[in-house]
């Protein structure tokens, strides 16, 4: 019997018969195990280590770094803030704001909302201190001024599929709510919580600070950082305000030696330098060192070849499909001609 | 159980509906949405959700990956017949078209009713955000829906003829089928790829750069057992045979998906270091496996089980505990392995996020009905099926009707009534 005998008298086109899909299972099954193993372990080679970088040679970051070191930044000294709310006030006053009951700008509640592009969140913090009688335990507090810390290569810009947000050559990430149609892929997007939405609006859109974009084009500092009394808020180029940091953490000990933006998320314009942890003030540790838009662009890049191969496939399987479908007609035709002659 | 309404036959021409008690709560579940959608345009998002800048993604985010997982129905029919030939699939082919269809007619409403400044939506058509996954989905999602409703008006046309529709529809039906092939495996694998940029926040557990492969893996896979449950649920409405014999058929595939979807998953943990965690007894391991246990690996030993998969009920179990599975790992990835990471506690949704979400499928499920009632969606040898059922329910029903007892009136009255005729 040939296959096309079989093929006649089984409905399917060219499906094999139940003796050959018993017998391809159980091999199959174990073939596929090992092929799914070996290609999972090709694909998910990643590993979880915090603080390496995974996808992107340290070079690329340093470059990236170099690439940015002329945009425009703020160099945030917790030690010096006092937490006055005088950057919050410049900030409503610039951005027109104004202020709302409910979404406190200052305090402990503070937290970044649809009014409030920037915070100063108060945070009880407990510093040991070394005295002649031994480490004493003083109660205190660290005032975080908050806002968006202008990732050189932003995940919520990446994210946006109707290029609402963007990074501007500048380097401040703007928005335009004209273009946005509200879906808050950002604000999910956003390693460290930014972006924020209109809950309450009929046609919500997203806030966030756009590093004063109107003032720093023209040359002029950021209104929050013009505002500081403390000299809290250094505003500055990355790579001057980099080296700054840098500078302040090796003249005093009491600096975490870390400069907070400066590897998180492939880097930011705005750096953080504390006293303690950034753990206990409420920053998220443990960002991908990596900029995160690699990751989506890791699996995007695939999908072309992949595209390519898949419609190679099912134009084949159609084609087959086709022709298979056009022999049996011939196949009836002729049968029909016998029987009628 | 008695069959309430008969599916669509060219015999009863007339446009209907059946009303039953159960078709009347959907309908007012559908009317209490309508209104609620009313309030959410009016109102914003905040004062429908419990949606808040922490959580701004969540409950209906993962409705919508959910419930259009279940059009693998229609992938896979569509597959298994047009690409692979396997044309006895033929009697199960519309069904799982038919939900299909309305699972990604669901989507497309509910990302609608999800976006803040929803007149936009159009926007992306020529303002190209091409690096985003969302872009991909949108094109894919919009394109895909598209696809199905123009293959839909295949149907329609059989229903309301139409020469000029007819020619057209013959003409791009190829490319049509190829589109209908290409398409779904890009956006599907972007629903949950949406999330690969949360790394770092979403549990190692769930974040994975395979993700796009485990959306279209469960995709895929779900075929067969969503097929089955829309033939016991059309068996149980219209008196429709279950197709056993083609389901059968496909549900080895299913398994043998499923084999190959948990090996990647797990050597996938391997890879990452995060075995540990997955066995470690907390609760998000705990999570992972259940998802994996009861939702994968139990569902995958019943399918290719030759004896379990003759029984229907096994069979019917296996899929309710492989559809688990799928919507359990959708579950994970937009809700569970965030928890962690947004840090106020897990996203409890509101009551008219919940309706409005119930709404939806409410909204499915009639249209489904409709369709059926009014379309040639049932093969003829189905329809003669159900109409034999349904000649058979009344026959039965009215055998076993008390028969009507002759009226037996007292004596005197009966002597009164006599009088009476008498003068």
């Amino acid at each position: 019997m040939t296959t096309k005998d079989l093929r006649q008298q089984d409905p399917d086109v060219g499906a094999p018969s139940e003796g050959e899909r018993a017998g391809v299972s159980r091999r199959s099954f174990l073939r596929a195990a090992t092929v799914a193993a070996g290609t999972t372990a090709i694909l998910s080679h990643t590993a979880t280590s915090a603080g390496a970088s995974e996808l992107v040679p340290e070079d690329d970051l340093e470059e990236l770094a170099r690439e940015h070191a002329d945009d425009p930044g703020m160099l945030i000294d917790i030690t010096k803030c006092v937490g006055c709310g005088k950057c919050v006030r410049a900030c409503k006053l610039n951005n027109d704001l104004g202020w709302r009951a409910d979404q406190p700008a200052t305090g402990a509640e503070a937290e970044l909302a649809s009014s409030n592009w920037t915070v100063v969140r108060a945070e009880p913090v407990e510093t040991v201190e070394e005295s002649r009688l031994g480490p004493r335990r003083r109660a205190g507090r660290r005032y975080v001024k908050f806002q968006c810390l202008h990732c050189l290569e932003p995940a919520c810009a990446s994210a946006c599929f109707v290029a609402a947000l963007r990074k501007t050559e500048e380097g401040a990430v703007v928005y335009d709510g004209n273009r946005c149609v509200g879906c808050r892929y950002c604000l999910l997007a956003c390693p460290f919580g930014v972006p924020t939405f209109e809950w309450d609006e009929t046609f919500g859109r997203v806030q966030k600070c756009d590093l004063c974009a109107d003032r720093t084009s023209q040359g002029e500092p950021t209104a929050c950082a013009e505002a500081c009394p403390q000299g809290a808020i250094t505003f500055g180029r990355r790579g001057d305000l980099l080296e700054e940091a840098n500078r302040r953490i090796a003249s005093d000990d009491d600096y975490v030696p870390h400069v907070y933006g400066e590897t998180e998320a492939g880097g930011t314009s705005v750096l953080y330098l504390s006293d303690v942890p950034f753990e206990e003030l409420g920053f998220r540790t443990g960002v991908a060192v990596d900029p995160l838009p690699t990751y989506t662009w890791e699996v995007t890049r695939i999908l072309p070849p992949f595209a390519a191969g898949f419609s190679v496939t099912i134009l084949a399987l159609w084609a087959r499909r086709q022709k298979i479908l056009r022999e049996r007609a011939e196949a009836e035709g002729t049968s029909q001609e016998e029987v009628g002659s | 159980m008695r069959p309430r309404a008969l599916p669509y036959s060219p015999d009863r021409g007339r446009w209907r509906f059946a009303i039953t008690p159960f078709r009347v709560v959907l309908l007012l579940i559908v009317a209490v949405t309508l209104a609620l959608l009313g309030y959410r345009f009016v109102a914003g998002l905040g004062a429908v959700t419990n949606l808040s800048d922490k959580w701004p993604w969540s409950f209906w985010t993962w409705w919508k990956l959910s419930a259009v997982s279940l059009a693998g129905a229609g992938y896979f029919t569509m597959f298994m017949i047009y690409f692979l030939g396997r044309e006895r699939y033929r009697d199960v082919e519309r069904g799982a078209f038919i939900v299909s269809m309305l699972g990604y007619l669901m989507l497309c409403a509910a990302l609608i009713i999800d976006l803040g400044q929803w007149y936009n939506a159009y926007r992306p058509l020529y303002q190209w955000g091409y690096h985003s996954v969302m872009f991909e989905l949108f094109w894919c999602v919009g394109s895909y829906t598209v696809v199905q409703v123009v293959e839909f008006f295949v149907i329609f046309e059989e229903r309301v003829p139409w020469k000029p529709l007819n020619k057209v529809l013959h003409k791009i039906h190829a490319p049509l089928l190829l589109l209908a092939c290409f398409l779904p495996i890009f956006h599907q694998s972007a629903l949950v790829s949406l999330y690969v940029i949360t790394k770092g926040r979403l549990d190692p557990l769930w974040w994975s750069q395979l993700l796009p492969v485990y959306a279209v893996a469960t995709f895929v896979y779900i075929g067969p057992p969503v097929i089955l449950l829309e033939n016991v649920i059309a068996n149980r409405t219209y008196g429709r045979p279950v197709h056993m014999r083609s389901i059968a058929d496909m549900l080895p595939v299913t398994a043998f998906m499923m084999f190959v979807y948990l090996v990647t998953r797990i050597v996938d943990y391997g890879v990452r270091g995060v075995f540990d965690e997955l066995v470690s007894g907390s609760l998000y391991g705990n999570l992972a496996l259940i998802e994996l246990g009861i939702g994968v690996a139990l569902p995958m030993v019943m399918f290719a089980n030759r004896d379990l998969r003759m029984s229907k009920h096994a069979m019917v179990a296996a899929s309710l505990l492989a559809i688990f599975g799928t919507w359990s790992f959708r579950f994970n990835v937009t809700m569970t392995g965030l928890v962690e990471s947004i840090g106020v506690g897990w996203y409890v949704p509101s009551l008219m996020e919940t309706v409005i979400a119930l709404g939806l499928g409410a909204a499915v499920c009639v249209a489904y009905l409709f369709i059926v009632e009014n379309f040639p969606i049932y093969t003829e040898t189905d329809v003669a099926a159900c109409e034999a059922a349904m000649a058979e329910a009344k026959a039965k029903e009215l055998a076993a009707r008390p028969r009507p007892r002759m009226a037996v009136l007292p004596a005197d009255e009966v002597r009164e009534l006599e009088r009476a005729g008498r003068h």
